[in-house]
């Protein structure tokens, strides 16, 4: 049986084989694997990409105290992102599947129409559902916008849900009884995490100081962009997005609130693109 | 010898596109587009046979018999200016004229004049029918509209989901497409796990052999067929059937390129959730085709279709109830959380829950509905059995599942959680129904209310939108209705119809508009536009039954102050419609109508016998008052086709008095009697129906 670790493992070596970069997770707070800067602008530009990487991802309003069998606070994304879409891409991620013990022939494989926003980018896909005999295993995407700029040539994003193949693999009816690796139970490292930012998230983070947080990330992101740096520019808008993410788990966004938030984290979200853009396009650095 | 008619040689086409799995829902629409667009395209090209369209989630597949070998030649006319503008008095042709010519390659003396303008013809040679299948293939799958597309590639092409391969085949011809990148050929592409390998097709005809080879059966038709065999096959060793539920079947048919069920089993400590609520897991979450009894009460079991073969299937199995187990865990979570505390005791979170921006938050709604339901009880206290204390209880309690958890995550179950968790808090079973009920009838064909009292609080929260909506401006315009109000009046009328509630509409709409929380500045204005919304939908709901636009039209003289009677009425018109001395006696109503308009005459002046004057009105104020006598004795009884037989009597009278006397006579007194005579008449008619709106041979 394999391990968590074991199925990371297999993924990096296959997609590595495949021709991909295996870079590591992002320093930053974060909700998805499409947060890393090689996703991020990665799929900004027309020069080619080939990334995978886990990212480990916090989902503030999903934490369940490590009651819930199937809900987490923070887990593991497993992200491959490919520029431009390779034809028979499709076939090739059924092929990742048989890599790791999952021979689509002896099970259901469906694709469910499943579309991709992230309204605090300005970004969206198109693309499905993977399931596996019923269970999402994989979310499949052609990016279609960031920043609402149409994107050319288009990127595909495969995310992997490795905990819930683990459990598959594993058959293990909780995230929490799987086995990590290194003789530890996925309990064994995450559940305490679980409970406590549970709590945090819900009960007892400070708002004002996460409200004030956010404003002063957001004004010093504004303040990058206008010198030019997108880089350090865009942590900023890794943080606030986050913060916001807090925020509306604690209870303290309103829906009038909501809106505006994401509006604020978009807008600036933008300006970083825009500027990357303008920076990698030889021609326009010149210019400026 | 007769000269032989040369035989033109014809192949069939094929057109296969195959795709990235498309969502089901694109497919038919995409197919339908497929074929008529294909059936437009060829019209007057070339000679064809039948066209035909198949399908599934990755293949978009044209079929035209017989396409022959060359098409039509044919003669284009293109319409230029008018001939005087162009041709100079001396008979010469214009610059402009000439220029119009050398746009079709024509000198200006080939323009031909017909009726004053001039016209270029371009007469063409039929070109192969593979040139033609080429742009048209081209041109109809540029021109697919789908709900939503993407690009994928390069060349920025827009289609619903990436295209991987296009087989065309003229004969044993390929007809090149290129398309987003791709080249059409000859090879044909079976289901992308199972099929070994891409079959070459020689020509069109082996193409639904190869796919089924390759496990797809291309025809929906046929797929559904062979789903629903599958359906019966897996459920009938549980001694039940699947659920039936054309959305989830015709979703399923284009989910699945070769369906195989697999049939799966929940667990008791499952049973004991909401039937409900257990179906809307297995149905929208995961796909799956509850069990039913032969009564319809939900078995513990579940089929599941796959896609594909059936080898795996116990592990497929495991991981369907792995997945569905988890999922209902989830909702005996959810389940206990909202049972944890009464629906009353949630009423507070409603505050905080908003309705509409103008019309305040659900909780405020709440209240109207109560208030409206109070007063519809009060209304109908004499006519109709309601427990108003039942209906008043169940009022308040309307909303209370939206805050639950249960309702958060399944939205489809409002109601019906309501009516689950009212009986858990101990509620009387007729205010649990009332709950569960509410949002009755919940589509145009499906049933409404079965109480009196579930009818009453569905109809206050239904009148209660409309009034809403309505005061704050947000009426329906074209297919815009994001309220649903047209939904919602239809309810209204099925409710009153089906129920057989006399309630006073034009009254029930005035009072929903007074409990708004909006200033209105003229609310009888506003009822009454409201009254012609519902009317609408009582329109085209008597008209979908078979009745004629004009005797629909005939009622609608206080048809909304009761409704069930509006339809009796409607009823009774349509009967006496058949008989033969029907028409004439609506012509000499008309003629009748038509003489009091003009007149401009208004109710007042009663008819007086004494102030008559000749013997054909005498007898028409005799024959009315005796057919007005035994007319109402039905009326009141509900007979409105004795009603209106009843007054058909007078119909000599009329006849007599119409070729007798003169209505508009010098005498004002005399005008006015016999005006006031025509008046009476046109008003005991007008208790059934305005005749004047049937519509009579001239």
């Amino acid at each position: 049986m394999k391990t968590f670790q074991e199925l990371i493992l297999k993924l990096q070596s296959f997609w590595s084989a495949e021709g991909c970069a295996i870079v590591q997770p992002y320093d930053l707070e974060k909700g998805a694997g499409t947060f890393n800067p090689a996703t991020f602008f990665g799929a900004l530009t027309s020069a080619p990409a080939r990334f995978a990487y886990v990212e480990p991802c916090r989902r503030p309003a999903d934490g369940r105290y490590g009651d819930n069998p199937n809900r987490l606070g923070k887990y593991y994304q497993f992200q491959v992102i490919l520029k431009p879409a390779p034809a028979g891409i499709t076939d090739l991620y059924q092929k990742s599947l048989k890599a790791l013990g999952l021979d689509p022939k002896l099970h259901d494989l469906r694709w469910i129409e499943d579309d991709w926003e992230s309204p605090t980018l300005g970004a969206s896909g198109v693309g499905w559902e993977v399931w596996l005999d019923g269970m999402e295993i994989t979310q499949f995407t052609y990016f279609q916008q960031m920043g609402s700029m149409p994107l050319s040539p288009i990127s595909v994003e495969m995310t992997y849900g490795l905990e819930r193949i683990a459990m598959y693999l594993q058959k293990k009816d909780s995230v929490y009884e799987l086995d990590y690796g290194g003789g530890l139970t996925y309990g064994d490292l995450h559940k305490q995490q679980e409970r406590e930012f549970s709590r945090y998230n819900f009960e007892t983070a400070d708002t004002a100081l996460l409200s004030r947080h956010f404003n002063e990330w957001e004004a010093e992101g504004v303040r990058l962009a206008s010198l030019a740096d997108p880089l350090p520019a865009y942590d900023c808008v890794v943080r606030i997005s986050h913060l916001f993410n807090t925020l509306e788990a604690r209870g303290a966004i309103s829906v009038t609130e909501r809106a505006q938030y994401i509006t604020r984290v978009r807008s600036l979200a933008r300006k970083v693109m825009q500027l990357y853009i303008a920076k990698s396009t030889p021609k326009s650095v010149e210019a400026a | 010898m007769k000269p032989m008619k040369k035989k033109v040689a014809a192949s069939d086409f094929l057109l296969d596109v195959h795709t990235e799995p498309l969502p089901a829902r694109f497919v038919a629409p995409a197919l339908e587009q497929l074929k008529s667009g294909a059936s437009r395209w060829l019209e007057g090209k070339v000679e064809h046979g039948e066209i035909s369209v198949a399908g599934t989630l990755r293949h978009l597949i044209l079929m035209v018999k017989e396409v022959s070998a060359k098409g039509h030649d044919m003669t284009e006319r293109f319409k230029g200016p008018k001939e005087q503008a162009w041709r100079l008095p001396d008979g010469k042709f214009t610059p402009a004229a000439e220029g119009f010519a050398r746009k079709y390659g024509l000198s200006a003396e080939d323009l031909r004049p017909v009726e004053g303008v001039l016209y270029a013809e371009v007469h063409s040679k039929g070109e192969p029918a593979s040139v033609l299948l080429q742009t048209m293939a081209v041109d109809l799958l540029k021109s697919l509209q789908f709900p939503k597309s993407m690009t994928w590639e390069e060349t920025g092409f827009r289609f619903g989901r990436p295209i991987r391969a296009i087989t065309s085949l003229l004969g044993e011809k390929v007809v090149p497409v290129e398309l987003a990148g791709v080249k059409s050929g000859r090879a044909a592409y079976g289901h992308p796990v199972l099929a070994k390998a891409a079959v070459i097709l020689k020509d069109p005809s082996k193409h639904a052999a190869v796919l089924r080879q390759g496990l797809v059966i291309g025809d929906p038709a046929e797929r559904r067929e062979y789903l629903l065999k599958a359906l019966e096959l897996a459920s009938k060793k549980t001694g039940g059937r699947t659920e039936d539920d054309s959305d989830l079947i015709d979703e399923t048919v284009f989910m699945v390129e070769h369906p195989v069920p697999v049939l799966g089993r929940l667990r008791d400590e499952h049973m004991k959730l909401p039937a409900a609520l257990l179906k809307m897991v297995m149905k929208k979450q995961l796909k799956f085709f509850p069990v039913v009894s032969r009564d319809g009460a939900l078995l513990p079991y579940f089929v599941g279709v796959r896609d594909g073969l059936s080898s795996g299937n116990d592990l497929v199995r495991e991981g369907y109830q792995r997945v569905l187990e988890a999922r209902f865990n989830d909702a005996a979570f959810f389940v206990g959380r909202d049972s944890s505390s009464t629906l009353e005791s949630k009423l507070p979170l409603l505050d905080r829950v908003t309705y509409q921006k103008a019309l305040g938050f659900l909780s405020a709604k709440a209240a109207r509905v109560e208030s409206l339901t109070i007063w519809m009880g009060e209304q109908l206290r004499s006519t109709a059995p309601i427990d108003e204390r039942s209906a008043a209880a169940a009022s308040r309690l309307v909303y209370a599942d939206l805050v639950t958890d249960v309702v958060k995550e399944f939205p489809e179950l409002q109601g019906q959680m309501g009516g689950v968790y009212a009986r858990k808090d101990g509620l009387d079973e007729r205010v649990a129904l009332a709950i569960e009920q509410f949002y009755f009838p919940v589509a145009a064909k499906t049933p409404v209310s079965v109480t009196p009292e579930a009818a009453v609080v569905s109809l206050a929260g239904k009148l209660d939108s409309l009034a809403g909506c309505f005061a704050v401006g947000l009426i329906p315009t074209g297919s815009a209705d994001p309220y649903a109000l047209r939904r919602q009046a239809l309810g209204v009328v099925r409710i009153l119809l089906e129920k057989q509630l006399p309630l006073d509409l034009d009254k029930a709409l005035e009072e929903a508009v007074k409990l708004q929380p909006v200033s209105v500045a003229e609310p009888g204005r506003l009822a009454a536009q409201l009254g012609d919304f519902v009317w609408a939908r009582v329109q085209s709901l008597f008209e979908e039954m078979g009745y004629a636009v004009d005797e629909v039209r005939s009622i609608r003289e206080g048809a909304l102050k009761d409704l069930p009677n509006a339809f009796r009425r409607l009823a009774a018109v349509r009967a006496v419609r058949r008989e033969p001395a029907f028409e004439p006696l609506a012509a000499a109503f008309k003629r009748a109508s038509n003489i009091l308009r003009q007149a401009k005459y208004e109710n007042g002046t009663a008819a007086d016998r004494a102030l008559l004057q000749d013997q054909a009105d005498f007898d028409l104020y005799d024959a009315l008052v005796s057919a007005e006598g035994a007319a109402n004795d039905r009326i009141v009884r509900g007979d409105f086709e004795g009603g209106l037989k009843s007054l058909a009597t007078v119909k000599p009278s009329l006849d007599l008095f119409f070729d007798k006397v003169m209505v508009m006579v010098e005498d004002e007194s005399l005008k006015r009697q016999r005006l006031a005579l025509l008046g009476k008449l046109v008003r005991a008619f007008r208790r059934v129906a305005d005749l004047s709106e049937i519509q009579t041979p001239a």
